[in-house]
């Protein structure tokens, strides 16, 4: 093979680094996206067998976003496959114990039960705030776009902007607030 | 009997059951044994036994010629083709043969013819490919014409032109050097009959277009891309700058760059590595193929030049 | 299914040696008809060589036409081919325009196509033309210099625009409208 077929080929099937936050996200909505790019759907080279996944590092995601009242309710399975060993575990106890541990799960459902599943698994790195490792910052190059509005605080809203935003009607000088 | 009749909807179908198979494609009963018995009888018989052709009952050596130049559409001078068809190795074994029976019978081989064929060959080519492939410098022209003279292509040719079986030769199966030299010797014959032009056309519809589908620039190996190109480029006075434009996954064995030259800030061409340095010297070679329009995304080599086309020297006097 | 255990071989849809590219060359080489002069299953074969064989021989100049009639023999046509195929096939008791068909099915052929399992109907050298796509064809070149993770490139852009938005726009529209009938007025 040429030189330039080998580089062309080379460049076609490289693996993209994608950083996904998931502040304020739908564990089960993200997972839906995240397993596009980790299977290498995204991609007009995909086939089952080409082994065309990108990695996917998650931050945040201790500040994950379960719907309604799932915190309270919804509960993890496990059983250690000893007699007796069956457990439910809550969803705010698992986020407790192991912040990744919900999105992983997430991602992990939302794929298909196949052998490649595992594998494709190990692409997935998850890490519980912003801290990441140098290394793995420095692989990233792309980053994918989230599916909720993370809505932004008050306060977090500079003055300027305050000011200048039309209003409908302003308080007088001498008003008193209770 | 026409109660039965009668009520035949109304039985059940009992009798009725599907077998649950799975249909697959197996290799069949009879395969093995009969392989068997194929390769006992090769191995009693001491390896595959080919005879030639003209060793067959049916067989008849002017028919032949006559239908070898007609399939080519050419008219050969009849005494000219069964010289060129006539290998050195069996006038040998023919005069040894006369020799014990003391007839004198005086046959010509094909060396001359294909030492003619060989150099019209070659000048053709060359003037074919300059024109065709004019940006391109005259050392990848060369090699590019050694490529298509060479043993393999023309021995590939000549074979599927079934020469192999018209073929006065010592040995059975025929060499691949003597399928080639009797292609050249089929040119100098053809030059002979017919003239320059037919065999200038011929040359080109067998030959030249060996080309069709291949990356020309494969043949020629260019050892240092960047210090050729900033060579040419400083000739002319335009600034060259490699940027990295792209990179994926730095820190892993997987890594891929993108470097991108710019000439005078516009782009030129980019290349894909597994280093940066790779990568530009793809970058490189891109921007050569891409001055000496030998790109991937160029025109198709035109493969229906008449006549034979003028040297580039010849057509640079006439320019100015 | 694997094609490791079937003895059929597999190749692409291929023209040898770029046959249609330069001129075109008759790929049937030779072919040998052999027959019984008095047997009834060589009837056809008989008609087909007294009356449509010379015609196919001019025809083709460049085929060699083999006759061999055999005492007791069943009729069979054997074609070679430039790239040293050999198909055989049995005339037995087939009639003469189903022998014309046959024999013109061997000439068009270009070596004996049921030895050979198309993989694909397709082929071409340039399956190309404006390049593979690679991870780069359609990233946003911003990527390159940006420091991520950066909400920039990472909040949804395909939300639809809130009420307020909204509102501030229509508020702006108005406002826009409001100075030009100000400057009208001084200009006035």
């Amino acid at each position: 093979m040429s030189a330039a077929k080998r580089v062309q080929q080379w460049a076609t099937f490289a693996r993209t680094w994608h950083i996904f936050d998931c502040k304020w996200q739908d564990p089960y909505q993200s997972a839906d996206l995240i397993k596009k790019y980790l299977m290498g759907m995204h991609k007009p080279i995909y086939h089952p067998m080409n082994d065309c996944g990108d990695v996917v590092v998650c931050i945040n995601s201790r500040d994950i976003a379960l719907r309604g009242d799932e915190w309270k309710k919804r509960a993890y399975f496990h059983h250690t496959g000893y007699p007796g060993g069956a457990s439910w575990t809550l969803a705010w106890e698992v986020h407790n114990k192991d912040p990744t541990m919900i999105i992983k799960k997430a991602v992990y459902r939302s794929m298909k039960g196949n052998l490649q599943r595992r594998h494709t698994m190990e692409r997935l790195l998850i890490y519980p705030d912003e801290e990441v490792p140098e290394d793995v910052l420095q692989n990233v190059t792309n980053q994918i776009r989230q599916l909720r509005l993370v809505p932004t605080r008050l306060d977090h809203i500079p003055e300027d902007e305050v000011r200048k935003f039309p209003k409908v009607m302003d308080y007088p000088k001498d008003y008193v607030y209770k | 009997m026409a109660f039965v009749r009668r009520f035949i909807t109304v039985i059940p179908k009992l009798a009725k059951h599907v077998p649950i198979t799975v249909q697959s494609r197996n290799i069949k009963r009879w395969v093995a044994p009969t392989l068997m018995e194929l390769k006992r009888r090769e191995d009693k018989q001491g390896g595959k036994v080919t005879n030639p052709r003209n060793t067959f009952l049916e067989w008849n050596l002017e028919a032949e010629l006559y239908a070898f130049g007609k399939r080519l559409n050419e008219e050969f001078d009849s005494d000219l083709l069964l010289q060129a068809f006539t290998d050195r190795s069996y006038v040998i074994k023919e005069e040894m043969k006369q020799k014990e029976l003391e007839i004198d019978l005086k046959m010509k081989d094909n060396r001359e013819l294909a030492e003619e064929g060989r150099k019209f060959m070659q000048e053709y080519i060359q003037l074919y490919l300059e024109t065709v492939l004019h940006k391109l410098p005259a050392e990848g022209i060369m090699c590019i014409r050694n490529h298509l003279i060479s043993e393999k292509v023309l021995s590939n040719v000549s074979f599927h032109l079934g020469t192999k079986d018209i073929i006065l030769a010592a040995e059975y199966p025929v060499d691949n050097s003597i399928l080639a030299q009797t292609f050249e010797a089929l040119v100098g014959a053809l030059l002979q009959s017919c003239g320059e032009e037919r065999a200038a056309h011929f040359v080109r519809d067998f030959v030249i277009t060996q080309l069709q589908g291949q990356d020309v620039n494969e043949f020629w190996e260019i050892e240092d891309p960047w210090t050729m190109l900033t060579e040419m480029i400083s000739k002319t006075g335009s600034e060259l700058e490699p940027r990295l434009i792209g990179e994926v996954a730095k820190n892993t064995l997987l890594a891929c760059y993108r470097v991108g030259l710019y000439l005078d800030k516009k782009m030129m061409s980019s290349g894909f590595g597994e280093t940066v340095a790779i990568a530009k010297e793809m970058a490189a070679r891109e921007a050569l193929k891409k001055i000496f329009g030998t790109e991937e995304t160029m025109h198709p080599i035109n493969f229906k030049l008449n006549g034979i086309p003028k040297s580039r020297s010849q057509s640079k006097i006439s320019a100015s | 299914m694997s094609n490791s255990n079937l003895f059929l071989k597999s190749g692409f849809v291929r023209a040898p040696l770029q046959n249609g590219v330069g001129r075109y060359v008759c790929q049937l080489q030779r072919i040998v008809l052999k027959f019984c002069k008095s047997h009834g299953g060589s009837r056809g074969m008989r008609d087909f060589i007294e009356q449509d064989l010379v015609d196919f021989a001019r025809d083709n100049p460049s085929v060699v036409v083999y006759l061999k009639p055999r005492r007791h023999r069943s009729p069979v046509v054997v074609a070679e081919y430039l790239n040293g195929d050999r198909v055989w096939m049995s005339m037995q008791n087939k009639t003469q325009s189903e022998i014309t068909k046959w024999i013109e099915n061997m000439r068009t052929q270009q070596g004996d196509l049921s030895a050979v399992r198309l993989r694909k109907y397709q082929y071409t050298d340039h399956p190309s033309i404006q390049g593979p796509w690679t991870p780069f064809t359609f990233k946003n070149p911003e990527l390159n210099v940006a420091k991520l993770p950066n909400p920039k490139f990472g909040a949804n852009d395909r939300l639809p625009m809130s009420a307020t938005e909204q509102l501030r726009i229509m508020f702006e529209k108005q406002r826009i409208s409001k100075e030009e009938v100000k400057e009208e007025k001084k200009e006035e």
